[in-house]
């Protein structure tokens, strides 16, 4: 296989012929290797594997667990259980991060140059000849040329000379640049997640219904808010009973010294930004708000029963006990619903739902009848709570990679310039000139229908 | 009813590829345009089949909440559009391949090639029918209801539909390579349509991450979570990154690229099928 590069597309500075590289050291001529890249990207990968096959996050024990005491250890303190966050992950992103960077330095200004190095006739004339046409004299050069370039190529220009006339065809001039746009954007996109993981704040806030907030939950410890927050009310709707959620809604209100400034909705998918922070819906439950009234039936006799929350009740005959283990708000859309575990003896709880509006729904246990007379709850919501001035950051790079991406692969560089000459016949000499060292594929196509043009004129 | 036409569709993906294949052993140019159209009629109805899917969720979620002003109506029919579950989502995949088959390779989507994409798009329609995938059309549950929803499916399974792309011509090259045949491409052109393939899902699937970030940070407020689903689909991108380096910078080509395109359509797989079956996250409302 050959070993030189073919660069159809885009190249960093990385290969230029040996000749052109001034001197550098070894250091630098490490940084800015494609080797380096190439490297750096397959451990990435690697270790991004990891990452995914090694649960994350959890608890030492989790570890030792599941993997055994050794194994176990190994993973945990070796930082394989937060790898995104340990070096085997950040040392290669931050080498790949220098690596982009020394190849932009080396490269950006020169192909900056470059692109706006004008295209002269001088350049014009040194490019390789590509083929070679005499026209009779009846032919209209200038229209001929017209034609049959700018549909190929686009609109291009006239340069004047004493005996001869050049016509100047340039395509991708700014192509150049792509590649350079492509790599400043993934530094701006790392730039901005480091400026997240160093300015930005992200917690947690756990409302009730009612509830007014003047602080947060940042990892273990409470942030205060400049300003309160209170849930005004929360709703979870449903398409229909049984199926799937339509919408989890949350009431929000605004306040500053106990007065009220802003209202707002939060939804998923919506969230709130108020005095520099952001509120994401992301999740909700209910929590009982006193005793559960129940109807017990045992052995034909009928019972009323509160159940206050997680503590057992003895049952009417005193062979079972009953708990209250948890309540919904909205059970699957079929309303207030209580959690409720029997035992009775020595065997395993049995555990079933309890529908206050449709006492025919869930399971019952063995040998007892229970209906919800009341059940008393209180919704809560739970909200992400976000500032992040890296976000711009990563947008800005997640922009600037478009035209990135287009000039370096949909803008195959290309010149091309026809020159034209009288002939003693009172006809003309034509010859086409042109090169695109990086798009040979495109350049051979162009050149054929060119020539095809050329030859006979476009067609009508 | 469109599942019954989706499983014809299967079919005349079936009888493509076969007509291909009967086209290249007897070097037949007519059988070549009969399985063109034969192609180009499947993709024909297959298209149908998805805006039918479209206007029957649509239909499906103005039952719930009639749309009143005309911007509420167009935003539903954005919302509605058939990719929110995993059936929705090898229907949409089966289609992106003949389709993106079609713009990518133009007239090169034939004899062998043609048949590889065709097999392609009849497998996961297969899976779809008779894999045991729901295929009930379902109203959106909240975390999908986004303007995204659209724009972030439809570039990321155009991203993979490339990256199939590529690994069909990879695999026909890594043939040709062993034992050259007179009725397969030629090498270079075979390097060739991988690397245009290549560009191609490597363009997509970027687009179909970054728009996914933006995604997740108005629902989530975060851009990147680490998700398995993300975490592949970057595993993906790092590797089809090393190849276009590899080849763009270091002059690779051939079997070396052939080989990295097989990889990368091994992640890609494992990042659409893996992810959602044998890791959990943030994605897995995709079953």
């Amino acid at each position: 296989m050959a070993g030189r590069p073919r660069g159809l597309g885009l190249t960093l500075s990385m290969v230029t012929s040996p000749a052109q590289r001034q001197p550098k050291s070894w250091l630098w001529g490490s940084l800015t290797s494609i080797r380096l890249t190439v490297f750096l990207l397959l451990i990435l990968a690697g270790v991004a594997v990891i990452g995914t096959v090694v649960p994350q996050d959890q608890p030492p024990g989790f570890y030792l667990m599941r993997y055994g005491q050794s194994l176990g250890a190994v993973i945990y303190y070796w930082g394989l259980a937060r790898v995104y966050y340990s070096p085997w992950f950040l040392a290669p992103m931050g080498l790949l991060a220098v690596n982009i960077s020394a190849c932009l330095v080396q490269g950006l200004p020169r192909a900056v140059r470059r692109s706006l190095k004008p295209f002269t006739w001088e350049a014009a004339l040194a490019l390789p000849e590509r083929g070679k046409f005499n026209w009779p004299a009846g032919v209209d050069p200038q229209a001929r040329i017209n034609a049959v370039l700018h549909r190929e190529l686009g609109p291009g220009r006239r340069e004047t000379l004493p005996d001869q006339e050049i016509y100047l065809f340039e395509r991708g001039r700014y192509r150049p640049i792509g590649p350079y746009l492509v790599h400043l954007a993934l530094l701006l996109i790392l730039t901005g997640g480091l400026i997240g993981k160093f300015w930005g704040l992200e917690g947690s806030l756990p409302l009730d219904q009612g509830e007014v907030a003047r602080t947060f939950q940042v990892g273990r410890n409470q942030h205060p808010l400049k300003f309160q927050v209170r849930l005004d009310k929360f709703l979870v709707q449903y398409y229909e009973k049984g199926g799937i959620p339509k919408e989890f809604r949350s009431d929000l209100t605004f306040l500053k010294d106990g007065r009220e400034v802003a209202r707002a909705t939060c939804r998923v998918n919506d969230p709130v930004t108020f005095g520099g922070l952001t509120f994401y819906q992301s999740s909700y439950g209910s929590r009982p708000e006193g005793p559960v009234r129940l109807q017990v039936r045992h052995g034909g006799l009928d019972q009323t029963l509160e159940l206050p929350p997680r503590r057992p009740v003895d049952l009417p005959g005193g062979e079972a006990q009953v708990m209250l283990v948890r309540v919904d708000g909205n059970l699957q859309g079929y309303g207030p619903a209580a959690q409720l575990a029997l035992r009775g003896g020595a065997g395993h709880p049995q555990v079933f739902w309890v529908l206050q509006d449709h006492p025919e729904l869930g399971q019952q246990p063995d040998h007892y009848q229970f209906r919800a007379e009341s059940i008393p709850f209180q919704f809560y919501s739970v909200f992400q709570v976000k500032s992040d001035p890296g976000v711009w950051w990563v947008y800005a790079g997640f922009i600037l990679l478009l035209p990135g991406f287009y000039l370096a692969f949909f803008r195959p560089a290309a010149r091309w310039a026809v020159v034209l000459e009288g002939a003693a016949s009172g006809g003309f000499k034509v010859r086409l000139l042109g090169a695109s060292p990086r798009h040979r594929e495109e350049f051979a196509l162009s050149l054929e229908r060119l020539l095809e043009g050329l030859e006979k004129g476009a067609p009508s | 009813m469109i599942s019954q036409i989706l499983g014809l569709v299967m079919l005349a993906y079936l009888l493509v590829a076969v007509l291909f294949l009967a086209a290249e052993l007897w070097s037949s140019p007519r059988l070549q345009s009969w399985a063109r159209v034969l192609l180009w009629a499947g993709l024909g109805v297959h298209t149908g089949a998805l805006l039918g899917r479209w206007a029957g969720s649509y239909q499906l979620a103005a039952l719930h909440s009639a749309p009143a002003v005309f911007a509420d109506n167009l935003r539903l029919v954005i919302l509605q559009a058939p990719l929110s579950n995993f059936y929705e989502s090898l229907v949409f995949f089966a289609w992106t391949l003949p389709a993106l088959g079609v713009i990518s390779f133009r007239r090169h989507l034939q004899g062998y090639l043609g048949a590889v994409v065709a097999v392609l798009a009849c497998l996961l329609l297969a899976y779809a029918s008779f894999g045991g995938v729901d295929s009930r059309i379902k109203p959106l549950m909240p975390a999908l209801k986004s303007n995204w929803l659209l724009i972030h499916v439809v570039t990321a399974f155009l991203g993979y539909a490339g990256f199939a792309l590529a690994f069909g011509a990879a695999i026909l090259y890594l043939l040709q390579d062993r034992r050259p045949r007179a009725s397969l491409p030629p090498l270079a052109q075979l390097d060739r349509l991988i690397y245009r393939a290549t560009v191609l899902g490597f363009l997509l699937l970027t687009l179909g991450i970054l728009t996914g970030a933006v995604w997740a940070e108005t629902a989530w407020g975060r851009y990147w979570s680490w998700d398995p689903k993300e975490t592949w689909s970057l595993i993906t991108w790092l590797i089809y990154a090393t190849l276009l380096h590899a080849r763009l910078l270091k002059g690779w080509q051939g079997r070396r690229i052939a080989w990295l395109a097989v990889l990368g359509f091994m992640a890609v797989l494992f990042t659409y099928f893996g992810v959602s079956f044998l890791l959990t996250g943030l994605h897995s409302y995709l079953t």
